[in-house]
């Protein structure tokens, strides 16, 4: 059966290694495969490995061993010592960070338009223009000219959203993006991913906002001790949960949130 | 201490004094020339992968940095003519020897300044899909360049201020007239004053420029 879905498959993970020097083992095999179209949002306690296995699929992590497929093709793999990425289909993948990457020196719409220009060779009008109409719908229409320093925070990662979005990303990955907010911007932030997600955009996000997985996911991965533990719809993962270990970070997590 | 102070011994000598502090100009110009581009090349093999490129590089940062200014410049002035016979101008060989000097410390600028681009930056480009040339050109050194500048800046004033060690070699720099004007007048109070109020008057609002420039960097 795994083999029929091989083919339809957007992401597809097989037997994930990936350790940080020789003793630290983050991820010991992890498998995850990711249909088109679906929100996967990934949980489980610091140290996880969530946020590497975010950074490994943007192509930004050498990996000890497995494979990852994206869009059917082989994107990923551990060759021996090396990591051979397809850049070229990295292109399509695009992310948003924790901590705010706008680049100081560039005002919003230069920060919008700088890769759709360097790395598609658009024209700078019709970069500007696209990068216009996202930031209206972004409610960030009158900011195309003021500087990242001026903006707040949850304002500049609402701009790196838009920023990845003039790529045109055929998958979205949201490494704790809120994390760094304070509490009266995170729902600014959450509601322009709600509306990314409303609009069919494939997104796999780490998140600690239980609520926001809840509404966002259409799949939740518990994630633990470098290994997937659950895999399943958001109502079974967070509202029942069938592994002990889930349950145990579930209650824990609402204990805390209550 | 029995001693009438005559500014006038100064005042009435102002021309050689003048002739000098162009020297020291000159100097000051030329070296951050040299400094401000060679440095640059420098710190750009600092940070390269290869050791063949980074080591010698490395080696002539620590060269400049953990050797004593005026040793430099003397062993410069009277070792360089011998082993490699060449004879240059005083001014000309001054502002090799400043030049070389400010060069190691400007590399040292470039290399914090590219170092302390955040990572995050970095992967933000490759998510972005920028090629490795592309994130240099377009993340780094834009921000790099621009956060070495006060740093540059005290470096350049500061070999201002170092250009009076080539006084000793015989160049004819401020400190060098102003030495002499003491000596033929006798009024080395009078005149070293007058010199270092020169010094000052240079330094001090490119100094208060640099404060300026890093309070509004750190606002924005």
């Amino acid at each position: 059966m795994a083999d029929m879905r091989d083919g339809s498959a957007l992401v597809e993970i097989r037997d994930l290694h990936k350790s940080y020097g020789p003793n630290i083992q983050v991820l010991k095999g992890l498998n995850i495969q990711m249909m088109p179209g679906e929100r996967v949002v990934v949980i489980g306690p610091s140290g996880g490995g969530k946020s590497t296995l975010l950074r490994v699929v943007m192509g930004l992590e050498q990996i000890q061993g497995g494979s990852v497929r994206f869009g059917g093709k082989p994107y990923i793999s551990a060759k021996g010592d090396k990591t051979v990425i397809d850049t070229e289909l990295r292109k399509q993948i695009g992310m948003v960070f924790q901590h705010y990457t706008l680049f100081p020196h560039l005002s919003i719409m230069e920060n919008l338009i700088l890769a759709p220009r360097k790395v598609h060779g658009e024209s700078r009008a019709s970069a500007r223009e696209r990068g216009q109409k996202i930031l209206e719908r972004f409610g960030l229409g009158a900011k195309a000219d003021a500087y990242p320093s001026q903006l707040s925070g949850g304002q500049k990662q609402r701009v790196a959203i838009a920023r990845a979005l003039m790529l045109d990303p055929k998958l979205m990955l949201f490494d704790e993006v809120t994390s760094a907010l304070d509490p009266e911007l995170v729902a600014e932030v959450e509601a322009v991913i709600l509306q990314l997600a409303e609009s069919g955009m494939p997104m796999m996000m780490v998140t600690h906002d239980m609520w926001f997985a809840r509404n966002v996911a259409s799949r939740v991965i518990f994630c633990a001790g470098g290994v997937v533990v659950e895999d399943g719809p958001p109502e079974q993962v967070l509202g029942d949960p069938r592994e002990e270990r889930t349950r145990e970070f579930i209650n824990r997590v609402f204990h805390i949130k209550a | 201490m029995d001693y009438t102070l005559d500014l006038g011994a100064v005042t009435r000598n102002m021309g050689p004094l003048m002739d000098g502090l162009w020297v020291t100009l000159q100097l000051t110009l030329a070296a951050n020339a040299i400094g401000v581009i060679a440095g640059f090349a420098l710190a750009l093999l600092t940070t390269s992968k290869l050791a063949v490129l980074r080591l010698p590089a490395m080696l002539f940062v620590e060269f400049f940095r953990c050797t004593p200014a005026i040793v430099q410049i003397v062993w410069f002035f009277y070792c360089v003519p011998m082993i490699f016979n060449v004879f240059w101008g005083p001014v000309f060989m001054g502002i090799v020897a400043l030049g070389l000097n400010l060069t190691a410390f400007n590399a040292e600028a470039y290399r914090a300044s590219i170092q302390a681009v955040p990572r995050e930056h970095l992967d933000a480009g490759i998510a972005l899909g920028l090629s490795p040339t592309q994130r240099v050109l377009n993340i780094v050194l834009p921000q790099a360049l621009r956060n070495s500048v006060p740093v540059l800046l005290t470096n350049g004033i500061g070999i201002f201020q170092q250009s009076a060690l080539v006084a000793i070699v015989g160049v004819a720099d401020l400190m060098y007239q102003g030495k002499t004007l003491a000596t033929a007048t006798y009024r080395p109070i009078e005149t070293f004053t007058v010199v270092a109020l020169i010094y000052l008057a240079i330094s001090y609002p490119v100094g208060q420029f640099v404060n300026w420039l890093e309070r509004r960097q750190s606002y924005s």
